[in-house]
């Protein structure tokens, strides 16, 4: 290795402090774009795709409003400012298919999977399984007993494919590239992700989840998902991602979209562990129909700067939403999150719980919008934030918008902010732990709320790093 | 073109993604609807100082003189614009060093009618005690109100703004500085004013500093009341806690933010802002905004929480139940969430003296 080479890993290692996801296997690709954009690479992408000309179309025309559109006035306008678009790589395919067999994923990108546990998740506890590797899914498979049942569960392009109507009717119905500049680039390079229907009445009772693997340097991910729960059907579709560390850095800039209708019950897990160079900036939204609940249960630990709110309107009446999510904001990192909930129809409730920690300099920032339409009787919402800042060094923001416009509205919002209690300390330390023990159990404690939603697995793999986030807290 | 006017125009029309703006535009606030001009023929609105049983106030006189700036953050726009229109002066009033009267001081501002502006400036002295209720009233197109003011080691200061004009535009703009172990209670009572516009700051920069800001608020009919307040936490040891209620009825849109700002070397700060909205009516919106910025690590607490709701059913059916009407029920229940604040303010007499005050202005409005 040059010296330049090792200087650059020794200082991108600075960056991303003790991450151990952050290993990197050579670069295997099939097809990998030069980096930078313009309409020429959208249609590109969408020949290779061999995709139908409206979708085409819609590439073409989100890419236009993506050059025109101005960067978000709010956030962390400096980081947005420091992203090189045109250093980016849109598109890179590791592998010609999307494989059904482990044992047919190519060796380095079975490897990577089989270092993060996924095969082995999937024999134990889940019901399907994408596994997407830069710009494609190269791996994907469902339970054959759901795959008669009807339940599809597809990698996105397999699914515009196969499904072009289902597709054509529900993209861009919930965020339309219109909606915010990282929208408008995804719709205009979006490859892979995940495409999910569930038939009336179908539920499903294990998670499906779908794993996102950044390997190659400068890359861009942009995945887009697309979960339909018909009448009165329900799923639990879990999401990770994880980067190399590379000292330059990485876009991640996904559309999420759910369409719960009557009686539907969709929960979106995320747990968001990118390395500490990339740039995550996410749009994930829902629509709930009468009597359906969408839950975003929502965890940001990595990434260099996140600005994601998933968001909910509850256009039926009767539907829930509820959004629980945890930030873990640490040195060189600004977690941006938040929620948004818009209560369009009568009698529907929702409901916002935010953690976050900052620490060794990290900024943690909840921003969040509720509205109340003027039409939406005897609503219900609750939102509660509370912040822990560890140290000196460290900042924490909460930027929340209520705007209610019908009387029977019940609305509440409460946020605090504080640090760790010494009382508490004191108490752990006097019943045997040291002071860095008794301070990852009180961050476990206070993230608790959030892990008891998580399957098992999930849950023991948090604790466990936000233990190891701990260490060093001390002293 | 004077400084301040030419420092005015350098300025750029803030954008609506500042939330500040974000509910009303500058462009709405300014008299003319055009930002980029300052307008001629502003007249300096009536001003008077008595004492609260009508005596004169002998001790305390009224100044004209060069204003006193006080350092903002954030948007200058209001402020640098106020300071355009009224010249650069300001009227003084000065508290004396141990100065201590019990019985409060009466400020009224009658503005002319057209357009309206003033700058006031307090300063009060060390170990100082005063309680100052500034009145607007009568009727005016358009009122700005500059009310800068510093105040004096120990001094307390009592010091609240009641708002019972009738109609027209009214932009109000605040900025008090706390001084070492000063003690502050600022209210604001309003019921009058077709649009209101007031952005109200405090800065916390001197250790043991104490503010307690309370608004007492009902927008009825057409209104449009925006309030912003933003309390900035400098030093070590100071403390704050802000409520504020606001009764929507009729047709009108009530909007609060805040802006609790902790910074670093704010040790052991301790600040609460609480948002109430009782929505009365349909067509009434309450829209809260309060933010949160924590760069101090070594607090004793900071939160902040709002509330809307319509009023409490269990209460109106038990006032009922006493023989209440339900309209007299419903009276009773917004008089009395009003008055949770209100009743803060000052001591029995002030108390009296603001129930008076907005007793006639709350007649015929339609909530």
């Amino acid at each position: 290795m040059r010296e330049s080479e090792v200087m650059a890993m020794e200082e991108a290692r600075e960056a991303v402090g003790d991450y151990d996801l952050g290993w990197h296997d050579p670069e295997h690709s099939t097809i990998r774009f030069d980096s930078g954009l313009s309409e020429d690479v959208v249609r590109k992408i969408s020949a290779i795709k061999n995709e139908p000309e409206w979708m085409t179309e819609i590439r073409v025309k989100a890419y236009h409003h993506f050059v025109n559109r101005p960067m978000p006035g709010f956030g962390d306008r400096e980081a947005l400012e420091g992203i090189k678009f045109d250093e980016v790589c849109y598109y890179l395919r590791s592998s010609d298919a999307t494989e059904k067999d482990w044992d047919d994923v190519p060796d380095d990108i079975r490897n990577t999977f089989d270092r993060l546990g996924i095969p082995e998740a999937e024999q134990k506890w889940l019901s399907g399984v994408t596994a997407q590797y830069e710009s494609e899914a190269v791996y994907h498979s469902i339970r054959e007993d759901l795959e008669a049942q009807g339940v599809i569960f597809l990698d996105m392009d397999s699914g515009l494919r196969e499904y072009p109507d289902l597709v054509k009717e529900y993209f861009c119905s919930v965020i339309p590239y219109q909606d915010n500049k990282f929208s408008a680039l995804n719709t205009a390079v979006w490859s892979g992700g995940s495409f999910i229907y569930v038939p009336k009445g179908i539920k499903v009772e294990m998670p499906v989840q779908a794993y996102f693997r950044i390997n190659a340097k400068n890359m861009g991910q942009f995945e887009r998902t697309l979960i339909i729960a018909d009448e009165g059907s329900s799923i639990h579709y879990v999401e990770g991602c994880t980067a190399p560390t590379y000292s330059t850095d990485s876009l991640h800039s996904a559309v999420v979209e759910l369409i719960a209708l009557d009686g539907a019950h969709i929960r979106y897990s995320t747990i968001q562990n990118w390395s500490a160079n990339v740039y995550n900036l996410v749009t994930k939204r829902g629509i709930a129909h009468k009597d359906a609940s969408i839950e975003w249960i929502d965890g940001n630990i990595g990434s260099k700067l996140t600005m994601k709110y998933p968001s909910v309107i509850l256009k039926g009446e009767g539907s829930h939403a509820e959004v629980i999510s945890i930030a873990y904001a640490g040195k060189g990192q600004h977690q941006d999150a938040g929620a948004k909930v818009h209560h369009l129809a009568s009698n529907t409730t929702s409901k916002i719980l935010s953690k976050s920690i900052s620490k060794d300099g990290g900024r943690g920032s909840y921003r969040g919008m509720v509205t109340v339409s003027p039409k939406a009787e005897n609503c219900k919402l609750n939102v509660v934030c509370d912040a822990l800042i560890l140290d000196d060094e460290s900042q924490t923001d909460t930027y929340p918008t209520m705007e209610v416009a019908n009387a029977s509205a019940r609305c509440e919002h409460e946020a605090s902010v504080s640090k760790v209690s010494d009382d508490q300390v004191f108490y752990l330390m006097s019943r045997g732990h040291s002071e860095e023990e008794a301070l990852a159990m009180i961050v476990n404690g206070f993230f608790e709320p959030f892990t008891r939603e998580l399957p098992m697995e999930y849950a023991v793999e948090l604790n466990k790093l936000m233990a190891l986030e701990m260490e060093g807290s001390i002293g | 073109m004077s400084a301040s006017e030419e420092a005015y125009l350098s300025l750029e029309e803030p954008p609506r993604s500042d939330h500040l703006w974000r509910y009303t535009p500058w462009k709405r606030v300014h008299p003319t609807g055009n930002p980029n001009e300052i307008p001629d023929g502003i007249s300096t609105p009536e001003i008077s100082l008595s004492m609260i049983n009508g005596e004169e106030a002998s001790d305390i006189s009224l100044e004209m003189g060069n204003a006193i700036s006080i350092p903002f953050e954030g948007s200058l726009v209001s402020n640098s614009f106020l300071s355009a229109i009224t010249n650069g002066k300001a009227i003084r009033i000065t508290i004396p060093e141990n100065w201590r009267n019990e019985t409060p001081l009466i400020l009224d501002v009658k503005p002319t009618g057209g357009l309206d502006a003033v700058h006031i400036h307090v300063e009060t002295g060390k170990f100082s005690e005063a309680t100052i209720l500034t009145r607007v009233q009568g009727s005016s197109e358009w009122l700005g109100i500059l009310r800068t003011g510093h105040t004096g080691v120990g001094s307390f200061l009592q010091d609240v703004f009641v708002n019972k004009a009738r109609d027209g535009n009214l932009m109000r703009v605040d900025a008090l500085k706390l001084g070492r172990d000063s003690s502050v209670t600022a209210g604001t009572v309003s019921a009058g004013s077709a649009w209101t516009k007031a952005d109200i700051r405090y800065l916390l920069d001197a250790p043991g500093s104490n503010l307690n800001v309370l608004g007492s608020l009902l927008s009825a009919d057409q209104m449009h009341l925006d309030h912003h307040i933003e309390i900035s936490h400098l030093a070590p040891n100071t403390y704050s806690r802000l409520a504020w209620h606001t009764a929507c009825g009729g047709n009108s849109t009530s909007v609060g933010t805040g802006m609790l700002r902790i910074e670093k070397g704010a040790r052991q700060a301790d600040a609460g802002q609480l948002f109430h909205n009782l929505l009365l009516s349909e067509k009434a919106k309450a829209n809260s905004i309060p933010e949160l910025e924590v760069e101090e690590n070594d607090v004793v607490g900071c939160g902040h929480g709002t509330a809307n709701g319509p009023v409490d059913e269990s209460q109106r059916f038990y006032l009922m139940a006493r023989g209440l009407s339900g309209e007299e029920a419903e009276d009773a229940l917004v008089a009395a969430f009003l008055n949770s604040t209100l009743s803060q303010m000052g001591n029995d007499d002030v108390h009296a003296w603001l129930i008076d005050a907005v007793e006639d202005a709350l007649i015929g409005l339609n909530i």
